[in-house]
């Protein structure tokens, strides 16, 4: 393992427990030390009882926001990681933040919950005057099938605030995700924290796709079900397969990740991942779709060169004391197929990435799959 | 991988086209129903971001642009400051009054000292103030003094003036005679500095300098007047006398009572003119004239006498101020030391020319009689060679006539005796000749292998009768000498060498000393005593040694006399019992190619190596006539005599017949000789091969010979020399018709 040239007095409180560890957020808690927060995050593996580790959280931090969701793996100190409850800390002293949680997220009133995110977007500003910088995390139902319409509608909302967000996930099982606020779970919810801090932070977003000049045209879709039903008047597992050069009866989700489709729009192009193959041949998508869509193939660079070289250039100016990552599920099987697992755990555990696999990931207005979006923090020293 | 399936047959690939068409037009449209929103919230979306984006990050550009302009504008007010502060902390520590007019000459910067001596007008300076406004300030002041005469207006026209130069320096007078001295200069942006300092303390200090040296100087000049041997007296441009030094007043005895300062100089001269008489051509009268000219006076210099003993040097010069000075110097004593010593130098000069007339005469005497010595040596000589070269013949003849023995041998005894005689007098002839200074010396480039060796030749079996080891070195180097001078004093100092030395060895050599050859001749003789070594080189002067028939002791002297005569430097070194080194030294020469190469080499002829030869002589002397024929005829030859120039001419064209040579005499009957005789024969006859005999040994006759290709044969006449001359010429096959008939 490789050091890392890091400041490394964190701002960030960070633990990890076993899943079978009994009382875990108990031992997070010893680890985490009394310190102050603002807001705690709990990354919990499916493999967990994440009800009991909800109200255990809220037993033990009556006063703190604590926010939790499933994944679809964890990022600890080793990297790439499974069976973990990963806590993240934000200490009083340096953050301050709102958490908002956002109900069924199929009824919800798009006006009305704009309103309240830019009025509790002002009152954090005036609470934390001082506090110059900010972001905003966002932790997603990942079966909800709203994240394009969410992410679209609150990202105004924001107005300068970068927002970043994942997706929870069920580990590959694509039945239950999960997302709770103080002890409450939000089906089909979502949770919304704005923070802002004495110190800088930087919002990003890392994708190692490169499109290639293999289109296909999507011709009839289920749009409000994410499920491509045909591509170029084929149906669209077989015609996929084809264009990729597959079986299609071979195709499973390593086809998907080594061979990712995204969406062109002007110069830039977003990954449209394609969570699995559905019994009547059609392709169920992580993110919006719709007919009458060009799907371009891309090919994905080496991940692990393209992550260190991607963290090297984040480090680059200052290097940054703290990091959280929300890494695609894709980019962990693409690592996994490749023979890479390895390799990007290291880079990830060389910067010191903490965070999880989610089933979709959001940066500003946009939900997209296949990249590492997140957020890194750089310790100003005569901040207060 | 193409968009169509390329195993589908082609309806089915129109088919799905049409479809994949229909979907793209119902996307493009945006037909699609609300069913497809949240991928249309989607594309909005990413298409707004990717606005905002390129928005922020133009607005962060210029923000950082912003930022940095307004540092550098931060950095550089506080830049600005900072010098202006320095600046007016700077001039303020000037001990001048400065001022800065900017490129607009408006007034931008000055300190406290600026004008303060100007005191009523300080009050009125302000920044932006005009210069023109600034001098009109100043030229109204009460504290400036303008000088009389010139109105303020015209000062400051004069001072605008000033300012027009980009760099001035000038004095102004103010009130109480005060001065400040004002120093202008244009920067580099066309401002005007103006530096002013108080020189008031500087110019009166120099003014009392000034006077204070002009009296000093005034005291120096007279003490140096005075001290001066000569009277000096200067007038001024109207002739007045206004100095003169204490030497005047003793040489024209001035009175004393009377202060002759402003006296005219007419006056002067007037009092002195009883006492004074003028001496050559400037008299009094031009020496007023010179006075009267008012300016461009010429420096003039003349004597006087004065109460006719002493006498004055006058020299009188214009002064700058078109005054003059006149000097007077005393040269009584000088005039007279130097006509004593004119008076001696004329006796002994006289003594001097009587001295070398006697001299003169004396030596013309003594030439005249070494003249008519070395005159008399070779009238004689030349009188006694001619006998003694028909004598010689005749022997000759007779030698090869004789059969007996023992008459054979008086034969050659006599040849031999009288070869000796021969000798002897060439030699005395030679000496005479070097001793008159008639001999000519043909310097050319010498081979010295050509005499070297030939010597060598001659010179080995007289060694050997000797029982002495000759070696002469043979040597390629060149020499700058005569051929045949060279020859005989090489030969000279072997044979000498040779004859004096009992036993043991001679040796000869050449070697070469930079750009000289030394040519030595080493024998283990009886070596000569220092107190000889000059005698040994008189005529008729021997050493002591073993006496021979043949050695008269002329040979050294020929040899000194014809090295000097060639410029060869003569050396002797000897050591007695051990022997002796003469050496002869000539320059080298680099000039090779036409060196003289040696001497024809004579070849043995056989008593009827002439056969069938007709030989013409033509000679005046019947017995030398008679004797040459007789030779020549013992080996086979014709031979026509002639004994005159007109007889020759006769015989030949009564015989009707063209000999194969001419041996004809030089010296012939009056007003004919040898050569006229041969061009005459040639011009008839066409070309023959002819001869010259003579006694004349001149260089002269020598070219005109060579000019005509005749052979020159040298009396007293060499048997073996002329017959293989003759056998020469028989050898070269004449077309004896064809040139008759030309």
């Amino acid at each position: 393992m490789m050091t890392v040239a890091a400041s490394h007095q964190s701002l960030l409180c960070r633990a990890q427990v076993r899943h079978t560890t009994i009382s875990p957020v108990k031992t997070l808690q010893q680890q985490l030390g009394d310190v102050p927060m603002s807001l705690l995050a709990l990354f919990v593996s499916p493999e967990t009882d994440f009800e009991a580790v909800v109200a255990e959280a809220e037993l033990l931090y009556p006063d703190t926001d604590v926010v939790a969701c499933t994944t679809a793996g964890e990022i600890g100190h080793d990297g790439y990681d499974e069976g973990l409850l990963v806590a993240v800390g934000f200490p009083k002293a340096d953050f301050a933040s709102t958490s908002l949680a956002i109900g069924s997220l199929d009824t919800f009133d798009t006006k009305a919950e704009m309103d309240r995110i830019a009025q509790q977007r002002v009152v954090l500003e005036k609470r934390s005057p001082s506090m110059e910088s900010g972001f905003a995390f966002l932790i997603i139902d990942g079966l909800s099938l709203r994240e394009d319409t969410l992410t679209a509608t609150i990202s105004p909302a924001l107005r300068d605030m970068p927002l970043f967000g994942a997706s929870a996930g069920d580990g590959t099982n694509f039945r239950n995700t999960y997302v709770a606020l103080n002890g409450r779970i939000l089906l089909n919810g979502a949770v919304l924290n704005l923070i802002r801090s004495h110190h800088t932070t930087q919002v990003f977003s890392l994708d190692h796709l490169v499109p290639t000049s293999t289109k296909m045209v999507v011709t009839s879709a289920d749009p409000e079900r994410r499920i491509v039903r045909s591509i170029n008047a084929e149906p669209a597992a077989r015609e996929y397969a084809r264009i990729v050069g597959k079986d299609p009866e071979q195709l499973d989700r390593f086809t998907f990740a080594s061979h990712p489709v995204v969406v062109r729009l002007g110069d830039d192009h977003h990954v449209r991942a394609i969570q699995q193959v559905n019994d009547e041949g059609e392709l169920v998508f992580f993110s919006a779709i719709d007919e009458g869509m060009v799907l371009t193939v891309a090919e994905p660079q080496n991940m692990a060169a393209h992550l260190r070289t991607q963290l090297a250039a984040l480090a680059e100016k200052t290097p940054f004391s703290d990091i959280i990552g929300c890494d695609c599920i894709l980019r962990r099987i693409e690592a996994e197929q490749t023979q890479m697992t390895r390799e990007v755990s290291d880079v990830l555990s060389d910067y010191h990435v903490t965070g999880f696999s989610t089933y979709g990931e959001q940066i500003g207005p946009l939900h997209v799959n296949h990249t590492m979006t997140g957020v890194a923090f750089y310790r100003k020293e005569e901040a207060p | 991988m193409s968009i169509i399936d390329p195993n589908d047959p082609l309806d089915r690939q129109n088919e799905k086209l049409l479809q994949i068409a229909h979907s793209l037009m119902r996307r493009v449209e945006q037909k699609n129903d609300q069913s497809g929103l949240a991928y249309q919230q989607f594309e909005r979306a990413a298409l707004l971001e990717t606005k905002v984006r390129q928005r922020t990050n133009e607005l962060e550009q210029t923000l950082a642009l912003l930022k940095e302009s307004n540092a550098q504008l931060e950095r550089a007010n506080v830049e600005t400051e900072a010098a202006q502060s320095n600046m007016t902390e700077a001039i303020e520590t000037i001990n001048e009054g400065f001022a800065l007019f900017d490129a607009d000459d408006k007034l931008a910067l000055f300190n406290s000292r600026f004008c303060r001596d100007i005191a009523d007008i300080t009050g009125d300076l302000t920044e932006g103030m005009h210069f023109n406004d600034y001098v009109a300030l100043v030229s109204r002041s009460k504290h400036l003094a303008i000088p009389d005469g010139e109105t303020p207006e015209d000062w400051a026209a004069q001072r605008l003036s000033r300012h027009s130069t980009d760099h001035v320096v000038f004095n102004v007078r103010l009130r109480w005679n005060r001065w400040l001295q004002i120093s202008e200069h244009r920067t580099a942006r066309r401002g005007t500095v103006i530096l002013q300092t108080d020189v008031t303390e500087m110019m009166r200090s120099e003014r009392q300098q000034r006077d204070r040296m002009l009296n000093q100087q005034a005291t120096i000049l007279q003490a140096t007047l005075d001290h001066l041997n000569q009277g000096v007296c200067i007038f001024d441009n109207n002739k007045r006398l206004v100095g003169w030094n204490k030497k005047m007043d003793e040489i024209l005895e001035m009175p004393a009572k009377k202060d002759p300062q402003g006296l005219s100089f007419a006056a002067i001269l007037h009092g002195l003119r009883k006492e004074v008489s003028f001496h050559g051509d400037f008299d009094e009268q031009k020496f007023e004239n010179w006075t009267n000219q008012r300016a461009r006076r010429k420096p003039v210099i003349f004597e006087i006498l004065r109460n006719k003993v002493q006498i004055l040097n006058v020299f009188a010069q214009e002064m700058p101020d078109c005054g003059f000075v006149i000097s007077f110097s005393d040269v009584t004593a000088e005039r007279e030391a130097a006509q004593a010593l004119s008076d001696m130098n004329e006796r002994l000069e006289l003594g001097v020319i009587k001295r070398t007339e006697e001299l003169g005469e004396a030596l013309a005497e003594a030439e005249r009689a070494n003249a008519s010595k070395s005159r008399f040596v070779a009238a004689a000589s030349h009188d006694l060679l001619q006998p003694l070269s028909a004598a010689k013949l005749f022997i000759s003849s007779i030698s090869d006539q004789v059969d007996d023995a023992d008459l054979r041998k008086v034969v050659v005894k006599a040849e031999t005796a009288l070869l000796g005689v021969q000798k002897i007098i060439e030699a005395l002839l030679d000496i005479s000749k070097l001793d008159a200074g008639k001999a000519v010396f043909d310097v050319q480039p010498v081979a010295l292998s050509a005499i070297l060796r030939p010597l060598r030749d001659e010179l080995t079996p007289m060694a050997l009768a000797k029982g002495l080891d000759l070696t002469i070195i043979d040597s390629s180097l060149y020499v700058v000498s005569d051929p045949s001078y060279l020859r005989r004093i090489l030969q000279n100092l072997i044979t000498n060498a040779i004859k004096y030395t009992p036993k043991g060895r001679v040796i000869a050599g050449a070697r070469r000393k930079g750009t000289s050859v030394r040519i030595e001749v080493w024998d283990t003789g009886p070596g000569i005593a220092e107190q000889d070594s000059r005698t040994i080189f008189q005529e008729f002067e021997r050493l002591d040694g073993p006496a021979s028939d043949d050695s008269l002791g002329l040979g050294l002297a020929i040899v000194e006399r014809a090295a000097k005569g060639l410029g060869h430097d003569l050396n002797l070194w000897s050591e007695i019992g051990r022997g002796s080194c003469f050496s002869v030294t000539a320059k080298t020469s680099s000039f090779t190619s036409s060196a003289f190469q040696g001497l024809p080499q004579l070849k043995a002829v056989r008593a009827d190596s002439l056969n069938g030869m007709i030989v013409m002589v033509v000679e005046n002397d019947v017995q030398i006539a008679n004797a040459m024929s007789l030779l020549i005829e013992n080996h086979g030859a014709e031979v026509i005599l002639a004994h005159s120039a007109q007889d020759a001419k006769a015989l030949l064209s009564e015989i009707d017949l063209v000999p194969d040579a001419l041996l004809l005499d030089y010296q012939l009957e009056t007003g004919v000789n040898g050569i006229s005789l041969f061009e005459d024969i040639r011009a008839t006859y066409g070309p023959i091969s002819a001869a010259m005999i003579t006694a004349d040994r001149s260089n002269e006759l020598q070219k005109r010979c060579a000019a005509l290709s005749l052979t020159l044969v040298p009396k007293p006449i060499n048997k073996a020399k002329l017959l293989s001359l003759l056998a020469g010429m028989k050898s070269i096959e004449r077309p004896r018709v064809d040139a008759r008939e030309q």
